[in-house]
């Protein structure tokens, strides 16, 4: 697996849309993006707000992009952590990449066999919650579907 | 309504079609307010093919009519004269290769094809929408916004 395609792209598409309908119980927007930050495929299933589309791309831009989850990134930003982890440094990243960085949780990057970046899958619309019930979860399942 | 199901049963059309005839580009199905459903992008098409897609589906979901014609806006003579160069939402386009999904004297929706040349596009797009819908929901309404009338009084 050196390049994520479409079939594999739908293949993730398909497992996490089947969490997010059955596990997580919100309709959301679903995206992957190969390593260059493109999109492949985008989904956004019936019931789900208009703009979770773009935030589902830019999560996985981010995710790519910082090869990193973006729920990593997202604790960087939180004020609670200011002056003890880097987070009085990562403030300045807010609106950096010419506005398309976004470090919500719920990006995460994907791998290939020799911990290459090989794209990366975001997904928006599920509240913020525990538990299953976030999009982080749902972006997992698309990863794991991967993998199996 | 377009929903996900359907846009989805589009794409697997298109894209079935483009792999057969070796185009690579990208398919953006959009809703009757221009919002994205399902976007895919063939393995190998170029990087920016995936935004313009989307903004061509864009300019024929909201405009109502194929995104070429939207060009006729650049005519004084039209009422609307101007609307081509409005930029709304940063994703007007003129370049051909959108068009709209009529069903039952509406706008469902709106499909956005982009490869290398806008021409090739609009007969994909049209092939595209006939396979799946049959062909008399893809025939839009002939209706010209004003009698054209060139030459010198």
């Amino acid at each position: 697996m050196k390049e994520l395609t479409l079939e594999l792209a739908l293949k993730m598409l398909e497992a996490a849309e089947r969490w997010a309908r059955d596990i997580a119980g919100f309709p959301c927007s679903i995206a992957v993006v190969d390593k260059s930050g493109t999109v492949i495929a985008v989904h956004r299933m019936d019931g789900a707000a208009m703009a979770t589309t773009d935030i589902a791309i830019e999560k996985a831009w981010t995710a790519v992009a910082f090869k990193m989850p973006t729920l990593m990134g997202s604790r960087w930003l939180d004020p609670r952590n200011m002056g003890k982890l880097m987070g009085d440094h990562a403030v300045g990243m807010i609106g950096r990449g010419k506005g398309r960085l976004c470090f919500i949780p719920g990006g995460i990057p994907v791998t290939d066999e020799e911990n290459e970046v090989i794209g990366a899958i975001g997904c928006s619309g599920v509240p913020a919650g525990v538990g299953d019930i976030s999009d982080t979860t749902v972006s997992q399942a698309g990863v794991t579907a991967l993998y199996e | 309504m377009m929903n996900l199901e359907m846009a989805k049963k589009i794409l697997q059309t298109g894209v079935k079609k483009a792999k057969e005839m070796g185009k690579l580009c990208s398919i953006a199905i959009v809703d009757d307010h221009g919002w994205l459903v399902a976007l895919h992008r063939i393995d190998g098409a170029p990087i920016p093919t995936a935004e313009i897609a989307r903004d061509k589906a864009w300019t024929a979901a909201t405009f109502r009519r194929p995104s070429v014609e939207v060009s006729q806006f650049g005519d004084p003579k039209v009422p609307g004269y101007g609307f081509n160069v409005q930029n709304w939402n940063e994703r007007l386009t003129t370049i051909p290769g959108g068009l709209p999904i009529w069903k039952d004297g509406h706008v469902i929706g709106a499909i956005g094809v982009c490869s290398q040349t806008p021409r090739e596009d609009v007969p994909f797009c049209q092939n595209v929408l006939k396979d799946f819908f049959g062909e008399e929901r893809v025939l839009k309404p002939k209706k010209r916004i004003v009698q054209k009338k060139y030459g010198r009084k």
